[in-house]
């Protein structure tokens, strides 16, 4: 095809390209004119491949880049851009044309609402009440769980599998891997789909609707402001918010973050003080039944991520983020869309869960057969006490290391046999909110942010969150709360 | 989905599954070994992964919000006669990378030479982002430039001259709107003559 498209910069950047390109002799994919002017607005990359194949050259070439910065004030990368602008401002005179707007609509009206911070909040409370709270926290993991739990594990599935275990397995080892107390099926599987499944289905559910609509972008606008004072920008709401769904997840997309240092935050704050969707599932659910506990709990939890996000913002080197996001219209959601997302998200999550449930369920089970299990629930009670909980605590510890949801699953059964005060679940559910991150997401942060900024994440987790466990409980005794 | 088809040893994998680790977020990997390669990029938000789902029937995650996709997914389509392999990339604003998701759509760019590369844009913001179609017309890529969303700049009161574009930038342009879609099946005519010509 005919490149008849003529792009050209002024006579300066024009002859320093010819120059560039005199001098490039390796080969590379894209043409050399592009090659030369991503020189010389010195993209890293491109200086670095070019160093390489070009060897002794590279010096003339850095010697033309620096010469040709020398004629403006302003950067390279700002003037081709700015170049490249008024070319396309050109463009699109010939082949756009626009009509007066039409009169202003709805959607545009809803948008603005949400972006003022006067309006704006109200409105997010509302989408955190309805949408977290009532459809999450009462219905998904309220009642839907306890209809599976109560009316179809509890009266029907497991005792046919004790059952049939009990009368079949003459092995008592076995019996108990599969069935009885910690069995396969009769806690790993429980886990994963009475309580874990219907509280990930609902929030994936209520999400997508939530992610369709464009509310996020508009939601990163208003918190921009908030997010700049703990290093972030309102970027970060993106990965934030998905951390509620689940934060091996948003780790990952937190690569979106413009700079290190954001990354780095970021990365921090999701593993201590965003809950995943299960375990924010099961929180809310223990704690309906005592708005205080739920408020105590809450404004807890947000103090810590506000706190050690400052702390780390100010600890951390690097500039302040800027922010820049396109927001796209707020749209109505496909159904369509939202189901097949949810859907895939479920299937995604079911897949991941389940054999970890399932190994968690034998690794428990070696632990009781051996007594490692007691010993180490033993070996944590001084540290359960020293927080205010009894010892019994502990199985929901060791449990969320292996999985955030399956440390609140834990806890759900906990609350269930009412081992717990109204105080002690509050403590319980803020240490565990705050406690390490799930071996997947501990991964995941080695993974998008180096071995040793991971490790050294977990090393700083583990102790605060039984700190501020400490103190919470603390504070909550000495002042009487919820005794 | 067959997700992690490289060739991992057995054991890492099962240690992988058992702990949640695989690196399966929601993306789509296809084993398309030996196809020739369609590349989708541009801007974040602009509807790429809704065109990779439509072209090669494939579902990955698609959102009102930018940044949805931060990792490749690859997918074989059939356009004309021929399948391709159809590769979804994370947004783009520009060849200058500014995020490490742009890198990984520039490397993927640079390294697998696609026979095409589909530049889509949100037509309503035709003017934000054609620089990038510049760059790549630039760079002698073999573009063919999308204007999707139409219908949103339509009711904004845009009117595109398609054919003029497509004379003033001598490159293939296509309007769709991928969500209804719509302009489908004139995008794979229209690559199809493309990638055969070239």
């Amino acid at each position: 095809m005919s490149k008849s498209l003529n792009i050209s910069y002024d006579d300066i950047i024009e002859d320093s390209i010819g120059k560039i390109i005199s001098y490039l002799k390796g080969n590379y994919v894209l043409s050399k004119r592009a090659v030369a002017l991503l020189l010389l607005q010195e993209d890293e990359d491109v200086l670095e491949k070019v160093q390489d194949t070009e060897k002794s050259n590279f010096i003339k070439i850095r010697l033309i880049i620096q010469k040709t910065k020398e004629n403006y004030d302003k950067p390279l990368n700002y003037i081709i851009s700015l170049s490249r602008q008024e070319l396309v401002q050109e463009l699109t005179e010939k082949v756009v044309n626009k009509e007066e707007e039409k009169n202003r609509n709805i959607s545009d009206v809803l948008s603005r609402l949400t972006m003022n911070p006067i309006t704006g909040i109200p409105i997010l409370i509302l989408v955190l009440y309805f949408g977290l709270y009532q459809f999450v926290g009462v219905f998904g993991a309220g009642t839907i769980v306890d209809f599976l739990e109560a009316n179809v594990f509890e009266n029907f599935i497991n005792p046919w599998i004790n059952g049939l275990v009990n009368s079949y397995i003459p092995w008592q080892w076995l019996k108990d891997l599969l069935a009885n107390e910690y069995g396969i099926i009769t806690l790993g599987i429980r886990y994963a789909i009475a309580i874990i499944l219907p509280i990930v289905g609902s929030f994936f559910l209520i999400f997508s609707i939530i992610e369709d609509s464009g509310y996020l972008p508009r939601l990163a606008m208003l918190v921009d402001r908030i997010f700049k004072k703990i290093g972030l920008s309102g970027r970060a709401v993106i990965p934030m918010t998905l951390g509620f769904g689940c934060d091996t997840m948003a780790t990952m997309v937190s690569r979106t973050l413009e700079t290190k240092r954001e990354r780095v935050i970021s990365t921090l704050l999701l593993a201590l003080a965003i809950p995943c969707s299960a375990q924010l599932g099961v929180i809310l659910a223990l704690l309906s039944g005592s708005p205080k506990a739920m408020m105590i709990w809450v404004a807890f939890v947000a103090f810590v991520f506000l706190f050690i996000g400052y702390l780390t913002s100010k600890i951390l080197p690097g500039d302040q983020p800027s922010f820049y996001m396109e927001v796209p219209p707020l749209r109505l959601p496909k159904l369509s869309n939202i189901l097949s997302k949810t859907y895939t998200r479920m299937q995604w999550y079911l897949a991941e869960v389940m054999p970890l449930f399932v190994l968690a369920s034998v690794l428990i089970w070696f632990g009781n057969l051996t007594g490692l299990f007691d010993i180490i629930i033993d070996a944590m009670g001084p540290v359960m006490n020293w927080i205010g909980l009894p010892n019994e605590a502990a199985e929901s510890f060791i449990f969320g290391f292996f999985r955030r949801d399956f440390g609140a699953a834990g806890l759900y059964d906990l609350q269930a046999s009412g081992a717990l005060s109204p105080r002690q679940l509050v403590v319980a559910a803020a240490t565990l909110t705050l406690f390490v991150p799930c071996v997947a997401q501990f991964t995941m942060m080695m993974k998008e942010r180096g071995k040793k900024t991971g490790i050294a994440m977990a090393a700083f987790i583990f102790p605060f969150a039984f700190a501020a466990g400490y103190v919470l409980n603390l504070i909550l005794v000495t002042f009487g709360v919820l005794s | 989905m067959e997700c992690c088809e490289n060739k991992t040893q057995w054991y890492k994998k099962l240690v992988a599954v058992l702990l949640g680790t695989g690196d399966c977020h929601g993306g789509v990997k296809q084993n398309t070994y030996g196809l020739k390669k369609i590349a989708l990029v541009g801007s974040p938000n602009v509807g790429k992964s809704v065109l990779f789902n439509s072209l090669t029937g494939a579902y990955v995650t698609v959102s009102n919000y930018p940044g949805t996709t931060v990792d490749v997914s690859r997918g074989k389509g059939k356009i004309g006669q021929q399948e391709y392999e159809i590769i979804d990339t994370p947004g783009m604003y520009s060849l200058m990378c500014i995020t490490e998701e742009e890198k990984v759509t520039r490397e993927l760019l640079f390294k697998e030479k696609p026979e095409a590369i589909i530049h889509v844009i949100d037509a309503k913001n035709i003017q934000r982002m054609l620089p990038l179609t510049i760059q790549l017309v630039e760079a002698e890529m073999p573009v063919i430039l999308v204007l999707n969303i139409m219908d949103e700049a339509e009711r904004m009161g845009l009117r595109i001259d398609i054919k003029r574009l497509e004379l003033e930038l001598q490159i293939p342009v296509i309007s769709t709107i991928a969500a209804l879609n719509k302009g489908i099946n004139t995008l794979k005519e229209r690559v199809d003559k493309y990638v055969k010509v070239a």
